[in-house]
């Protein structure tokens, strides 16, 4: 091999090598990322300077059987507002609980977190567990801004919304939810929210009074007659909210009342989860061939408690019912609950209950399409997205359906959606605003915000 | 088998220390992202035939015959010896149509690269001898961190390194026939995020990696009609890469440990036939015009599956639909001898995408699409020449795809500029 001349010709070469080298560098580094075409985001005939958000325990963020700051923080209001700020929109403010805060259920626990429990026979497993003795108490406290603009009321009832002894806590039905950012212990929702100056809102009222009777089995309480004027009776009170809403110059957008039977709390826990072996079978028929009732080895229906089931008033749970969340397991695994000792109406929903649910629904949910509409309001269809929901879908590669934990997107209570099904179900109220005011919002990431933590 | 180890070791064989500096540069400078062209085929297997578009399945030019044209090699006058390589940049944007979510590629340079060698037999001159080592199918694509479609996928990197060796007859001044027989090689190492997160709010991770084998063919018929006309037809079998042992690693919270049990899982990816039909057209001394048309048998990947030996409720095997289409690609290119030092070309080549509306996937985000291309060789010495090449693309899909959803519109460009240092002799 001869090379041409001397070495110079090398270096020229090897220098003109580096030149290309650099250039196509250049023209690598210039035409190698393709451009972001910016979008043209807008709100439409709607405007979204001051969103205001009225509704029940999802608007408000509570989630996992409490009230904490995390879940206002991935509140359907928290969410929904973000991206109204996307649109013209100020950014939200909420009756924020202290960041540090374990939160505050109902019943005065502390949240729900996914832990290892042992149950009554030494089995360790996954479960929902408080992640502290007692709940924080200071979340109750009176925090009233009038810049609030989260009207987000956990166990919210459409009556109340007038109800000027509701955020009083001297009242034996006041609402501890509302108490903590009322204006006054002698100030209503309606006057609250009255006093901002909104000019949008989002109404979900309906949802919680129906979970609050559904989760206790029907047991307690009643539905809201689906007629009657404003504190007694649904569409009269939705009527004056929605009169409020428009008297304040703003557009809406209201949420339909899902079937809430799909949610996890009720239908985690099978009617025939009663498994026997043949020594159980027998002692039970020892107890029940007498009434004409049979177990057999394997899989059988619950007993349940039955004023109208003969003359002893219990019988099998029959397919179709349903058996909550809030029954105590460990009783059924180990103390014969359900067996010998027939579950208590508050645990079960029977189909005389799911249908008298159904049905209040359905004349709630009628009755807000034709007031929103006559109002010019966008309507979002949660009760077709829960159903749909309950089929299970796929996100951008992530299986999400109602099942209890590992479906997703549900929080650890089993009624209430986490942070990740909130910013789903806010994708439906965007599209709903988008199609009624001609807006062009842009969706929520559900992937950005969190499904259930694992340990 | 790593690329970086044979670089490496090719530059030593050729006792060029210019050559090693290159090839450093290029692997340090790796800035963009590989991406596929056309499904997970690659076409850049010739420097000469990459300046016009690919096409030269009926111009024999130097060693790179033995990948374009088995029957054309014994009509070359002298053997050589060849490496070449074509560091590839691309650059992909998805931009989410619902939430204008955008996520971009950072993956590493793809790094395509060619060995031929050609020889002459020495007693019965229509005999040549050839072995053609160089990659037709992969490359790596990885997603920045966090991209809205993390769980679809945050990085495949595949390889598939192609042994070729070859015999080429030419029966007589107008007709040439040849066939290599395919050894190949690769690795496959596929990643994505799991929906599931721990205390500290981090997302599981999968990580599928397996070495994979297989076999093939490479036949070819040349047909030289007159001094100015000649045409080609070759036929390159699928080659189905088997993977009977790959490893599945999982990250998971220590609760869902069980769930996800690290194991084994067999796979298998086909890399398709692809029917070759040439022509080339030499005006005259100086100007050349080559056409092909690829008939690429894509159907061929229908479903993506993956086997795992340690099934559990939450890892069962899975079946992914792919749905290719078999699909044509149009080359069209010329080459213009300016002096004895110096020759030119252009190229530009249309190629049909064999991805399906509704499966596009971030591994492939793939649509048809035009390449435009040039190159020149600088013949610098009796002995010695080196053929440079560039080739740019810009793809353009939007798909809503059918399994997980994600919707939205895929943007790559492409640049890769490519070299090849020839011994002749």
């Amino acid at each position: 091999m001869s090379w041409p001349r001397d070495l110079h010709f090398v270096t020229s070469f090897n220098m003109r090598t580096n030149w290309i080298i650099v250039f196509s560098a250049l023209a690598v580094t210039y035409s190698c990322k393709p451009k972001k075409i910016e979008s043209d985001w807008n709100s439409g005939e709607a405007n979204m300077a001051a969103y205001v958000a009225i509704g029940g325990s999802s608007t408000g963020g509570y989630m996992h059987d409490a009230l904490t700051y995390e879940g206002q923080q991935n509140s359907l209001a928290a969410i929904l507002g973000s991206q109204f700020e996307m649109v013209g929109g100020s950014p939200m403010v909420h009756p924020s609980v202290a960041s540090s805060s374990i939160g505050w259920s109902l019943t005065g626990a502390s949240v729900l977190e996914l832990g290892f429990k042992t149950d009554c026979n030494g089995t360790t497993s996954l479960s929902p567990v408080r992640t502290g003795p007692t709940g924080d108490a200071t979340v109750l406290n009176n925090i009233y801004s009038s810049t609030n603009r989260n009207f987000g009321i956990p166990f919210l009832s459409s009556l109340k919304l007038n109800d000027a002894s509701y955020g009083d806590p001297m009242n034996g039905t006041h609402n501890p939810f509302f108490a903590r950012m009322a204006s006054s212990s002698s100030s209503s929702i309606l006057t609250d929210l009255s006093a901002t100056n909104m000019t949008f809102c989002s109404i979900q009222v309906g949802v919680d009074e129906v979970l609050e009777y559904a989760r206790k089995g029907a047991s307690a309480g009643s539905l809201a007659p689906v007629n009657g004027s404003a504190g007694s009776g649904f569409t009269g009170s939705i009527q004056e909210l929605m009169d409020l809403v428009e008297s304040k110059g703003a557009k809406a957008v209201v949420a339909t009342i899902p079937d809430v039977m799909t949610m996890p709390y009720f239908t985690t826990i099978p009617y025939d989860g009663l498994d026997l072996d043949a020594e159980s079978a027998e002692s039970l028929n020892q107890i029940y061939n007498p009434i004409g009732i049979n177990f057999v080895v394997g899989k059988n229906a619950f007993m349940i408690e039955d004023p109208n089931a003969g003359v002893f008033g219990v019988r099998q749970m029959v397919p179709g019912e349903l058996l909550l969340l809030n029954v105590p397991l460990d009783s059924v695994k180990c103390y014969k609950m359900g067996s010998v000792f027939p579950l208590r109406d508050e645990f079960i929903l029977t189909l005389d209950e799911q249908q008298e649910i159904r049905t209040a629904v359905e004349g709630y949910n009628e009755s807000l399409v034709n007031m929103a509409n006559s109002k010019g309001f966008a309507v979002v269809r949660e009760d077709y997205f829960y159903k749909s929901f309950s089929a299970g879908m796929v996100y951008n590669g992530v299986s999400l359906n109602a099942q209890f934990v590992s479906g997703g997107a549900y929080s650890l209570d089993g009624l209430r959606l986490n942070p990740r099904g909130n910013a789903l179900l806010a994708n439906e109220y965007i599209r709903a605003i988008n199609q009624k005011y001609n807006a062009r919002i842009p969706y929520a990431d559900p992937i950005k915000y969190k499904g259930i933590v694992f340990p | 088998m790593s690329i970086f180890r044979c670089a490496s070791c090719y530059s030593t064989d050729m006792n060029a220390t210019q050559l090693k500096k290159i090839f450093l540069m290029f692997l340090t400078s790796g800035i963009c992202t590989t991406s596929f062209s056309q499904g997970y085929q690659v076409n850049f297997q010739g420097q000469k035939q990459q300046g016009m578009a690919s096409a030269g399945t009926a111009l024999p030019q130097d060693a790179s015959t033995v990948f374009f044209n088995p029957g054309a090699a014994s009509f070359l006058e002298k053997g050589s010896i060849e490496i070449a390589m074509t560091p590839v940049f691309g650059n992909t944007l998805f931009e989410e149509d619902s939430t204008g979510v955008t996520g971009r590629t950072n993956s590493p340079m793809g790094k395509p690269f060619s060995v031929y060698a050609l020889l002459r037999n020495k007693k019965v001159e229509a005999l040549s001898y050839g072995i053609g080592i160089y990659t037709p199918f992969g490359s790596t694509i990885q997603y920045e961190d966090g991209w809205v479609g993390r769980f679809a996928l945050t990085r495949l990197e595949l390889m598939s390194i192609f042994v070729q060796p070859t015999i080429s007859y030419q029966l007589n001044d107008k007709l040439g026939i040849g066939a290599g027989f395919v050894y190949c090689i690769g690795k496959v190492n596929l990643q994505k995020d799991i929906p599931v997160i721990d205390q500290n709010g981090e997302y599981s991770h999968a990580e599928l990696s397996a070495s994979a084998s297989g076999m093939g063919v490479n036949a070819g018929v040349y047909f030289k009609a007159s001094e100015i006309l000649s045409f080609g037809l070759t036929y390159r079998s699928k080659v189905t890469m088997g993977v009977a042992d790959g490893t599945a690693e999982f990250t998971v919270p220590e609760a869902l440990a069980p769930n996800f049990p690290n194991g084994s899982f067999s796979s298998e990816l086909p890399l398709p036939q692809v029917i070759t039909l040439g022509a080339a057209f030499m005006t005259n001394e100086n100007l050349s015009i080559a056409a092909d048309i690829n008939y690429i048998g894509w159907s061929a990947y229908d479903t993506l599956a993956f086997d795992y030996v340690n099934n559990t409720e939450s890892l069962e095997d899975t079946r992914s639909a792919r749905n290719y289409e078999n699909t044509f690609a149009f080359r069209l290119g010329g080459q213009y001898k300016v002096s004895d030092l110096l020759s030119v070309r252009l190229g530009l080549a249309y190629g049909m995408t064999p991805v399906q509306n509704g499966y596009v996937t971030p591994e492939t985000p793939d649509a048809d699409r035009i390449s435009y291309t040039g190159g020149l060789s600088l013949n610098l010495h009796e002995h010695f020449d080196i053929d440079l090449s560039l080739l740019y693309t810009h793809v353009e899909r939007w798909d809503h795809n059918l399994e997980t959803n994600l919707t939205g519109k895929y943007t790559t460009n492409v640049v890769a500029p490519g070299f090849a240092l020839r011994y002749k002799f």
